[in-house]
């Protein structure tokens, strides 16, 4: 942890995601309104003393939305990630250790899958599942799990050969032990890197989904929906769609940053390099 | 407003046919310059540009450019004389006579007969062959052609409204050749009568049409071409229309009309229409079968709100009848105000003294489904209705919630007829009956209105049957939406009928 908060990257990611955590935890009851009461009078207005950052198309209190809208958007990326991270490592550990024929074809489904770029592919998932927030999330995972399988993979490799390992072969383990104690907590750095980087672009392909109908529905408060539904009225007041399109913008910048701090921990040849 | 539309000219006279123009032209303050092209922006795809079926917002336009109907809906909702210079009809509304104009001709210079409207309308009823307007004409026993410039209909029933189902946007005239050709070819070859001829379609990008030198009214069109310019993207399409690019912006969304109407060298055209959002409550089931608890929902909408909020004012308040005020014989209707505490009261009288939780299911297409239910929540929340919204995606909606489901939100463009508009949704077998209604008195009143040609005793009958609809609150009607539209101020006598169908683009002229 040290080591993460020594650089000036790790430290406004950890702040940053401190800041996250702490309004999707509290924010519900932190926001001063109801954030789907109409305030009829005051539609589509800038920040005030009454709304400290406006209020949308039909009057709701921008704050509260975005409050209230914070525990859905992360945990969305949280629980994407993890789904796809899990699903992933699995089939990375298994490819790498049993290599030969099981591995070659394992490997070349997931190439097939990664040679579509990321969005496409989960929105050519959420076009089959329908849209929902519960869709947007499988598709995410799915989209995800290729990718994750490839670094699983290749940070079992690279144990695999190490002498403790071979150590362990010739002691004659079983070969579950070899794999759950012996490989994988040694193999488990780069994926929770990878994963802590993945979250970011969970929450924001969650968003992109969200913005173009398929992901969370009205009247949701999930960040992208609020930028879509504002974007009609983007001449008329910028905050509804600058403040959740910010919401979105620091909560990714948060996870990356930390992502990229974590990996510098982990590897400190490459944080001085 | 008077309460009956008496005063308005008889539909089955439509022997007031001498002047030639098939809407009313208003005063100009300079005569019409011919020449130009005229650049019209639209959001949807042309897909398709078989008359017999399609129904896109940016193909109206263009079958009303290409074809012609034997009557034509105009500015003021009643029909009037198209290809059909005028015609009459049998005392009991059973036989009609169409009597075609002379010396029209197709685009490919082969002369119009009756025997083209015979094979039109044979075509159209013609179990086998797929088109809109078949459900407005199905009455229709037979059709013949009496001599080449007349035509004569059996009705199998009374049917008073028939010139108003032949001017159904989908009732183009097409030559017979084309009909006894390959049906598909329809779909992007075009040889109508229209006052424009189709030469480009590029479905995702452009058509272009060009004047038809020969059509039927001397003198017009004025316009050398129009150009139907697809952008996909609405910032794109807005931004082009108000730089000037092009001429005319097919549908302006209510979140921009002030913005657009505003901008200088800009008429924004805004025609009050009958297209509405209706709350459909199943009347088969808890709680809907009990009349005050519709009732007591009915009070609990806010509709100015609604109307202020989702329509951006753009727009009336409407209470809870589907029949629109432009359309003929359409009542006055008492206003129903906003009332939590009334609707509290009828709803613990009904038996639920502390609420009643309901999920009210939306599609997510259009926009305004989901806007609607979210400000009825707001509204109806005060009343004692705890609504929970399901928003989903329409797909879903149509196979498992719509004509099915007991509490969603429907969405329904403007019928020509007080007729067609019951007989969409709330006779027993309607199109579209998704109410649970089924009231045999309204029925028989319906089949009396169409069965008489005396105007006085249809209004009777129709405002009767108006009458049985607000005090059974079948739907709940919040708001009757305009239509919006906009045009460069140099572009001249850019309409839209209330039933944005009809647009009478041989009329328009720019000006230098």
């Amino acid at each position: 942890m040290r080591r993460i908060l020594s650089s000036p990257n790790g430290i406004a990611g950890s702040v940053l995601l401190l800041i996250v955590f702490a309004i999707a935890l509290f924010g519900p009851w932190l926001a001063p309104y109801d954030p789907q009461l109409f305030h009829a009078q005051n539609r589509l207005e800038g920040p005030s003393l009454q709304h400290l950052l406006g209020t949308d198309q039909y009057g709701r209190d921008l704050l509260s939305r975005v409050l209230n809208g914070a525990p859905t958007t992360v945990l969305f990326g949280l629980g994407a990630t993890a789904l796809g991270v899990g699903v992933g490592s699995i089939i990375g550990v298994i490819a790498g250790v049993a290599g030969g024929r099981t591995d070659g074809v394992i490997m070349r489904i997931l190439d097939g899958m990664l040679a579509m770029p990321e969005l496409l592919f989960t929105l050519l998932i959420v076009t089959f599942l329908g849209g929902g927030t519960g869709q947007a999330l499988l598709a995410v995972a799915v989209t995800f799990t290729p990718g994750m399988a490839r670094v699983a993979r290749s940070s079992v490799l690279s144990v695999r050969t190490r002498e403790y390992v071979l150590a362990a072969v010739a002691r004659g383990e079983s070969r579950a032990w070899i794999v759950f104690r012996e490989v994988l907590p040694n193999a488990i750095g780069p994926i929770i890197v990878e994963a802590t980087i993945r979250v970011s672009f969970a929450i924001m392909i969650g968003a992109t989904l969200g913005f173009l109908g398929l992901g969370a529905q009205p009247p949701s408060t999930e960040w992208g929906l609020m930028v879509s539904e504002a974007r009609q009225f983007m001449f008329r007041n910028p905050w509804c769609v600058a403040i959740p399109g910010l919401a979105i913008a620091m909560t990714a910048m948060g996870f990356n940053l930390f992502g990229d701090a974590l990996r510098d921990a982990f590897d400190p040849k490459r944080s001085h390099g | 407003m008077s309460y009956f539309t008496l005063t308005r000219r008889h539909v089955l006279m439509g022997l007031a046919a001498t002047t030639a123009l098939p809407n009313v032209t208003f005063a100009q303050s300079a005569d019409p310059v011919p020449g130009g092209t005229l650049k019209i922006s639209h959001s949807t795809r042309i897909a398709t540009l078989n008359p017999l079926t399609l129904s896109g917002p940016a193909e109206y336009p263009c079958i009303d450019m290409l074809y012609s109907r034997l009557t034509r809906i105009g500015l003021d909702s009643q029909p009037h004389p198209d290809l059909a210079e005028s015609w009459d009809a049998s005392e009991d509304a059973t036989e009609f006579t169409y009597h075609l104009r002379e010396g029209v001709t197709f685009h490919d210079g082969s002369p119009l007969t009756a025997d083209d409207v015979v094979a039109t309308y044979e075509a159209i009823l013609n179990p086998d062959i797929a088109a809109s307007a078949t459900s407005v004409l199905d009455m229709i026993e037979s059709v013949e052609a009496v001599d080449d410039l007349t035509v004569r209909f059996t009705l199998s029933a009374p049917f008073a409204d028939l010139p108003f189902s032949t001017a159904h946007a989908n009732a183009c005239i097409i030559s017979r050749a084309a009909l006894e050709g390959d049906l598909t070819a329809l779909e992007t070859q075009v040889n109508g009568t229209g006052p424009f001829k189709l030469e480009t379609y590029d479905s995702a990008r452009i058509v272009r049409l060009v004047k038809n030198e020969d059509y039927f009214v001397p003198g017009k069109p004025y316009l050398d071409a129009v150009e139907m310019m697809l952008f996909p993207d609405l910032a794109a399409e807005t931004a082009n229309f108000l730089s000037g690019t092009t001429d005319v912006m097919l549908t302006v969304q209510q979140a921009d009309y002030e913005r657009i109407a505003g901008s200088a060298g800009i008429d924004a055209l805004r025609v009050p229409s009958g297209r509405y959002v209706n709350i459909v409550m199943r009347q088969d089931a808890e709680p809907w079968n009990d009349v005050r608890v519709r009732q007591a929902l009915a009070k609990a909408v806010d509709r100015q709100l609604l109307v202020d909020i989702i329509l951006e004012g753009l727009g009336r308040p409407a209470y809870d009848s589907i029949v629109a005020p432009e359309i003929q014989f359409a009542t006055e209707k008492p206003v129903i105000e906003y009332d939590p505490e009334g609707a509290r009261a009828l709803l613990a009288e009904a038996g639920y003294p502390d609420g009643i939780d309901l999920t009210l299911v939306a599609s997510d297409r259009p926009a305004i489904r989901s806007q609607t239910a979210i400000a009825l929540q707001q509204t109806a929340a005060a009343a004692g209705f705890n609504l929970e919204i399901e928003t989903m995606p329409h797909d879903t909606y149509l196979a498992n919630v719509w004509m099915q489901g007991p509490f969603y939100i429907g969405y329904w463009g403007m019928q020509p007829t007080i007729d067609a508009t019951y007989n969409l949704l709330l006779t027993s077998n309607a199109s579209y009956e998704d109410s649970a209604w089924k009231n045999e008195e309204f029925d028989a009143l319906i089949e009396a209105g169409r069965s008489t040609t005396d105007e006085a005793e249809r209004a009777r009958i129709y405002a009767e049957a108006q009458a049985m609809e607000l005090a059974d609150v079948p739907y709940i009607v919040p708001f009757f939406e305009d239509v919006l539209t906009a045009s460069s101020t140099g572009t001249n006598a850019w309409e839209v009928a209330p039933i944005s169908r009809y647009y009478y683009i041989e009329n328009v002229w720019l000006e230098g």
